[in-house]
């Protein structure tokens, strides 16, 4: 077994464990990560892509309203390259209520966010698809964040302030010597080596999975409720704004604009496994008719993928337990000293992505109440993570400007986002453990129309010729990509979709025969 | 006066077309785009996989289960079909005979049956050993990767095909009908090439037929093609020659033009409505071929709801819900994709003048399987055969 020593561990890489080891580590902290994945693999990787404004909550919960807000600006300044100031409309859509525009504008007032209606005609003459019977418009700071890249950023701002971030280390258990935690046993699950790093602290940022790591701590009664929502991206930036409907929140009810595609969301099931997350086929068509309320041509247009994620909602015994939407989205850090006589563990849940920052602050602040130190202040609000320096935010045509400067001597390995044999090499040799999941949702590998058809065996392709990986391992790759891209590709299959689909089978079973090729003992997984 | 009307350029129209302009009767061919051979591996399969690997394709036929497009046809016929085609095509195109398949490996490194293959690329069945050669400027050849999957030595040769770096297959393989490019290229390889009984290398040797004989005979060492996604280069050379000899035979076509509907009376089809430049043009003809292939040609299409149509003529299809039809196992049959038309005896469906060919007939995934060319120059012979047996 491989020792470690650290102040803190961290459990969890979604975008609240890297902002929070990130948070402790410039605090001055010795802390360590675990995250049983890759980087934004939880929750993180199946979110809506929304750099919240603070609008949705102005009316249903000020209090995270003002959050987004302060949060939004500070995620702009800190991680520019993992946002896209995209600004969002809240429209009031034919047979919704004119009136809770009002409200919302009250509400805006009420809670610093700034919003302003502006004339019908604008929002069209802005976006051309968008429902030409909207009643008003409001229009708000919204954006759209790549989750991937801010939990990388944030993580590499950590490392550089000497954390260690581990990712394919499972947390298996958590040891205590008397009324005090002791101690983090993880595995590693790539190496098959289990790792102990005794520790005074342990913040459990585990998301939908907070309940049974806190259970590794002998406490059984952390209740977590995964709220299940499922996204559904369609093939083109149908707009480039974000289109929220001005209601109270509900399913289906805004549009997100995010690199190539625009998101479609979200709905609100409660589930018992954040490991299995269904996403059926009905509610696939409710999410395109709910965009044919913000767009009539939707259904038009073609789904890519769809996914599904689930609320890491810690369970409040004043809303019934089914009811997931209206418990409180605010983020609750649990004190286990005082709440279950065990010192040196806490567990945040609930919160945004848009807020992560200010969750990590919360909950290293009530860490360094616990150890006394009340003298080290959160630092993070300010300085840009690594890759962010320059401040410039995210812009779509970013990577075509690139690939026609690199016409001549880098070629285009994945048309359909613009990917560069060069970004993919430099991913695959960061990160050799990786697979082409991991890489894919660094860099968008088999993320657009062909969703890998004409991808994914060069790039299996060029992870043997760099050597990164060998050729069993590659094979063993492409055929773990292949099945991960299908599971959010039948349930969308429909319209050009399936006609893509078509060609990609002939490629890669027609032409490739790739279900034939020497297969391992057993598949690879990791 | 037209006497037949054939839609769709891929193996089954194209097959279809020549068979009729080659027995006399006035054919106009017409086709949106460039026909599925552009999009195959350019080899003739009948039947790869039944689910195992099958080693006598036409004595596998009769095991197909009820309602496999072969099973009307019978293994007889989908020989005189297939052999039809090599023949006509010419063993500088298509060699083999059929009494078992070829084993050949993709690019990726897999072990491929296929029935009918082209000369560049059999001898690498059954070889006692390999090497692969690829070129650094050609993003779809793996050339590691086929390698280590084959255990073998591989090597790479620095060669653009133009300035930009990104180059296609069939950029590559129109830069080797010159003799000069195919010169060096020759000689790079043959400066780098690994030992093996078998020297692998990327399908771009030429889009003509004998440019690949050159290259072997300046190597002096046996070298085999081994085929890459679209575009595809065996592929093309199939699709010209083809489309070549329809031309010879008298046979019109018009390309780059949608078939948007029809006229109909009686039971049959008295016209299709073309869309070309100018509006919209009816085409009469007394027979009409329909063979605009299946889900990957959108000649078969599915609604944001999961309704499943064929457009055109409003066929019926073995199935209309594709959520009825969809599974999450990425490595299971789809039998979405098995979904189409069925036919009569005679390749008709509808309209007693409408033959299919075809990916647009029920009852195969054939990439799966590998059966699509099988399939297609088959019933694109049982449907000309039906159209010259009814008119004689
Ligand atoms: C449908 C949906 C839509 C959303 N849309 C938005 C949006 O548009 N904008 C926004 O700001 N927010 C949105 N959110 C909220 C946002 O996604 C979450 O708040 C955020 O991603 C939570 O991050 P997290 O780090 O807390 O959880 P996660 O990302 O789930 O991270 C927890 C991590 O813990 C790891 N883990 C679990 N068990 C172990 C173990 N034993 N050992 C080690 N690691 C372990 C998991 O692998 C996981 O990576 C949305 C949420 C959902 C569900
Ligand atoms: C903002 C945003 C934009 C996106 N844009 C696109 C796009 O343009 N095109 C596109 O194709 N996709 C897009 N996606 C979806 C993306 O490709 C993935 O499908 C999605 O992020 C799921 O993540 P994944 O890759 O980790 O999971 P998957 O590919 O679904 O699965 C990978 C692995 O995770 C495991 N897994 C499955 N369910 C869970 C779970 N609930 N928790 C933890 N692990 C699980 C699987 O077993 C598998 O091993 C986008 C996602 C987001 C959040």
């Amino acid at each position: 077994m491989k020792s470690l020593e650290a102040d803190v561990v961290v459990i969890g890489g979604g975008s609240t464990g890297v902002g929070v080891v990130r948070d402790a580590a410039m605090r001055g902290y010795r802390a360590v990560l675990l995250e049983r994945a890759d980087l934004g693999q939880g929750t993180t990787a199946r979110f809506h892509g929304l750099l919240h404004s603070g609008g949705r909550y102005v009316v249903s919960d000020p209090q995270s309203a003002t959050e987004c807000a302060e949060e939004n600006a500070i995620v702009k300044r800190i991680q520019a390259d993992a946002v896209e100031a995209t600004g969002g409309f809240f429209v009031v859509t034919p047979g919704d209520d004119p009136g809770f525009a009002d409200k919302f504008l009250a509400g805006a007032a009420a809670t610093g966010v700034p919003a302003r209606e502006i004339p019908v005609a604008e929002a069209l003459r802005r976006e051309p698809l968008l429902n030409p019977g909207i009643l008003r418009a409001i229009e708000v700071e919204d954006g759209s964040v790549d989750g991937w890249q801010l939990v990388w950023g944030a993580a590499r701002s950590a490392q550089a302030y000497g954390a260690e971030v581990l990712t394919y280390h499972k947390v298996v258990g958590i040891e205590r010597e008397g009324d005090r935690v002791s101690a983090v046993l993880a595995r590693d699950v790539k190496k098959g080596e289990d790792v102990r790093i005794d520790c005074g602290f342990v913040l459990n940022c585990a998301g939908p999975w907070a309940g049974q790591v806190a259970a590794f701590a002998g406490l059984h009664d952390v209740n977590v409720v995964a709220g299940r929502g499922i996204m559904v991206a369609m093939n083109h930036r149908l707009v480039n704004t974000v289109i929220n409907r001005c209601v109270y929140p509900t399913d289906g009810d805004i549009l997100v604009p995010v690199h190539t595609v625009s998101i479609i969301g979200t709905t609100d099931v409660k589930e018992d496994d954040p490991d299995v997350l269904a996403i059926p086929r009905a509610e696939v068509q409710q999410m395109l008719d709910a965009g044919e309320k913000l767009v009539p041509t939707f259904r038009n247009a073609r789904a890519l993928h769809a996914w599904a994620g689930a609320r890491p909602l810690i369970k409040d015994d004043r809303v019934a337990a089914t009811d997931t939407r209206h418990m409180s989205r605010g983020m609750a850090v649990l004190d286990h000293a005082s709440r279950d006589g065990l010192k040196g563990m806490l567990t945040i849940g609930g919160g945004k992505l848009t807020t992560y920052r200010l969750m990590a602050e919360h909950i290293v602040d009530a860490m360094c109440d616990q150890l006394g130190d009340t003298e080290r202040k959160c630092r993070t609000a300010d300085e840009p993570v690594p890759g962010s320096e320059s401040r410039k935010l995210y812009q779509v045509t970013h990577r075509l400007a690139e690939v026609e400067e690199e016409r001549l001597t880098d070629p285009v390995i994945c048309e359909c986002e613009l990917l560069r044999r060069s970004v993919l090499v430099k991913t695959m040799k960061e990160q050799p453990n990786a697979t082409l999941d991991d890489i894919r949702r660094q860099t968008r590998l088999g993320m657009g129309p062909c969703q890998g058809g004409f991808c994914s065996t060069r790039a299996a392709g060029i992870a043997v010729a760099e050597k990164v990986v060998d050729a069993e391992r590659a094979t063993g790759l492409l055929r773990l990509f292949l099945k991960n891209r299908w599971i959010g590709l039948w349930p969308i299959l429909a319209g050009d979709q399936v006609r893509q689909t078509a060609l990609d089978h002939w490629i890669i079973q027609g032409i490739y025969d790739v279900e034939h090729l020497p297969q391992p003992e057993q598949e690879v997984v990791l | 006066m037209i006497d037949v009307v054939v839609i769709g350029l891929g193996p089954a129209g194209l097959s279809a077309a020549l068979k009729l302009a080659e027995s006399g009767r006035t054919v106009k061919l017409v086709a949106k785009g460039e026909g599925g051979f552009q999009l195959s591996q350019g080899t003739v399969d009948i039947l790869g996989y039944s689910p195992e690997r099958v080693t006598s394709p036409l004595a596998a036929i009769s095991g197909l289960p009820g309602g496999h497009p072969y099973v009307g046809i019978g293994a007889d016929k989908v020989r005189d079909a297939v052999l039809w085609l090599r023949d006509t095509v010419g063993d500088e195109l298509l060699v083999g005979d059929l009494a078992e398949n070829y084993v050949l490996p993709t690019a990726v490194g897999a072990m491929r049956p296929t029935a009918l293959a082209q000369p560049s690329m059999v001898a690498a069945h059954q070889a006692s050993s390999y090497a692969v050669v690829g070129v650094r400027q050609l993003k779809d050849f793996p050339a590691e990767l086929l390698a280590g999957n084959l255990g073998c030595q591989v090597a790479w040769v620095d060669l653009p095909a133009r300035k930009e770096v990104d180059s296609s297959a069939h950029m590559f393989a129109r830069a080797m009908d010159d003799p000069g490019y195919a010169r060096r290229f020759a000689s790079a390889v043959a400066a780098v090439a690994p030992k093996g009984a078998v020297l692998l290398l990327p399908a771009i040797l030429g889009v003509k037929p004998g440019t690949w004989r050159r290259i072997s005979d300046q190597l002096g060492r046996p070298i085999a093609e081994v085929p890459m996604q679209p575009p595809s280069v065996p592929g093309i050379r199939l699709h010209d020659a083809l489309l070549a000899k329809f031309k010879a035979a008298g046979g019109r076509v018009i390309i780059g033009s949608r078939v948007v509907g029809c006229k109909t009376a009686g039971g049959r089809v008295a016209s299709v409505t073309v869309a070309v430049a100018g509006g919209p043009r009816d085409l009469r003809a007394s027979d009409f071929v329909f063979a605009p292939g299946g889900f990957a040609s959108g000649a078969i299409t599915v609604d944001s709801r999961g309704k499943i149509s064929e457009p055109l003529f409003g066929l019926p299809l073995t199935q209309t819900d594709a959520n009825a039809v969809v599974g999450p196992d990425y490595w299971a049959p789809h039998p979405l994709f098995e979904v189409g038309v069925e036919t009569d005896d005679a390749g008709r469906a509808k309209y007693d003048n409408l033959y299919l060919a075809g990916d647009i007939i029920a009852g195969a995934e054939r990439w799966r399987e590998k059966s699509g060319e099988g399939i297609a120059v088959a019933t694109a012979v049982r449907a000309a055969e039906s159209i010259m047996g009814g008119r004689a």
